[in-house]
């Protein structure tokens, strides 16, 4: 599984169409980062070349001492910690790190959230499987907002602009962010994404993920809060399959109600299975192609708005 | 489905601060809730550790609570 998806890999190529200008630029390269390990000095060099890596040229003068000394590596640390035993016959021991793996994802959506909240925006994540309605819903509710609410979309997908295009239609700014074969939108992409869209105070950003109910609910986006999209063409177990997911958004919104009685969907039994993994969500049930209790959403997203 | 990345990072993070020792292996520690896959990152750290400073490192899980998941600590090898 890990295999084929390559999230967060610094090989992969994500990139960022702005549907006004018609222009993509390139936020992560695709080239190879590093220096492959295993090849000699020439070699190496030549590497950082060709892939316009930082590194070094030598310099024809020397640096001898006139005296023998070593050159220890000396990393202090200045945070008092019980340093653990190190085994016997072990020069090294065991170095304690606690470092957060994602803090480099999390500390650009705290800037991000800053962002939005010095400028009076609010930015919502929508995750849901792919298919759920995401896009119509987004088309529904900037459409239904014309002259009322300013509204951006960041929409990521792993290729193509289609979606971009739908909301550019509505009639709503959009950039597309391709991510290749990465499964989720990360903090950076969204940083660049909203630098580019340059919402004014009071603007909607909505940003519509990669249609997956697994990897964006690792990802902060610096986001005032996930908002979980299902269909009920899904059935009613989602919640139960996905709990990471479910627990992470305020709001769940279950779309293509017009659909429930051609499915056999249970509305009660979806509720029960929202309640189980996260009982403070909020329910919406709504179809975005009829406008069937489209009204509540709209009212909702007006008083978030009215509370930033 | 996004341990590979994940490896990438704990390899980034641990390189970066070991610094050409050789390492022995690294402890993460990991939440019930953090959506990792221990079986998954294992299989991802053997791949992006081959062939770099890192080969042969071993990954170890240390028990946590919520979502931690976190570099817990390394160890450097005694012929570094």
């Amino acid at each position: 599984m890990c295999g084929i998806c390559g999230c967060s890999d610094p090989t992969n190529q994500v990139t960022m169409t702005d549907m006004a200008s018609g222009r993509t630029s390139l936020l992560r390269s695709g080239l190879a980062p590093e220096v492959p390990a295993g090849l000699s000095a020439a070699e190496a060099h030549a590497f950082a070349h060709a892939h316009g890596l930082p590194h070094d040229h030598a310099h024809d003068h020397d640096h001898d001492h006139g005296h023998d000394h070593g050159h220890d590596h000396h990393h202090d640390h200045d945070h008092a910690h019980p340093h653990p035993a190190a085994a016997p016959g072990l020069h090294g021991g065991t170095v304690a790190l606690e470092t957060a793996i994602l803090a480099k994802n999390d500390a650009i959506a705290a800037r991000n959230r800053g962002w939005f909240e010095g400028r009076g925006v609010l930015a919502l994540n929508f995750v849901s499987s792919p298919g759920a309605g995401k896009t119509a819903l987004l088309e529904a509710t900037i459409r239904a907002l014309a002259g009322q609410a300013e509204i951006a979309v960041i929409e990521g997908d792993q290729m193509t602009s289609n979606d971009a295009e739908r909301i550019r239609a509505a009639g709503a700014a959009a950039i597309q962010i391709n991510t290749g074969a990465g499964c989720h939108l990360e903090a950076d992409m969204v940083a660049e994404a909203a630098r580019a869209l340059n919402p004014a105070p009071g603007t909607l950003l909505l940003i519509e993920n990669v249609g997956n109910l697994v990897c964006p609910a690792m990802f902060d986006l610096g986001e005032a809060m996930k908002i979980a999209v299902i269909s009920t063409t899904e059935g009613e177990d989602k919640p139960l399959k996905y709990p990471h997911m479910f627990r992470a958004v305020k709001i769940v919104i279950i779309n293509k109600m017009d659909l429930a009685p051609h499915v056999g969907f249970d509305e009660a039994a979806c509720r029960a299975n929202i309640r189980a993994v996260n009982p403070g969500a909020e329910i919406i049930c709504l179809s975005a192609r009829t406008g069937q209790n489209l009204q509540a959403w709209l009212d909702r997203l007006l008083q978030l708005r009215a509370a930033i | 489905m996004h341990e590979l990345g994940m490896a990438r990072s704990i390899a980034a993070i641990v390189g970066e601060h070991a610094r050409g020792r050789k390492v022995r292996g690294v402890r993460v520690a990991i939440g019930p809730r953090a959506c990792i896959e221990r079986q998954a990152l294992a299989f991802c750290w053997d791949i992006v550790t081959e062939g770099t400073g890192l080969a042969g490192a071993t990954l170890g899980f240390v028990e946590a609570e919520g979502e931690t998941f976190t570099v817990k600590d390394y160890e450097i090898r005694e012929d570094a």
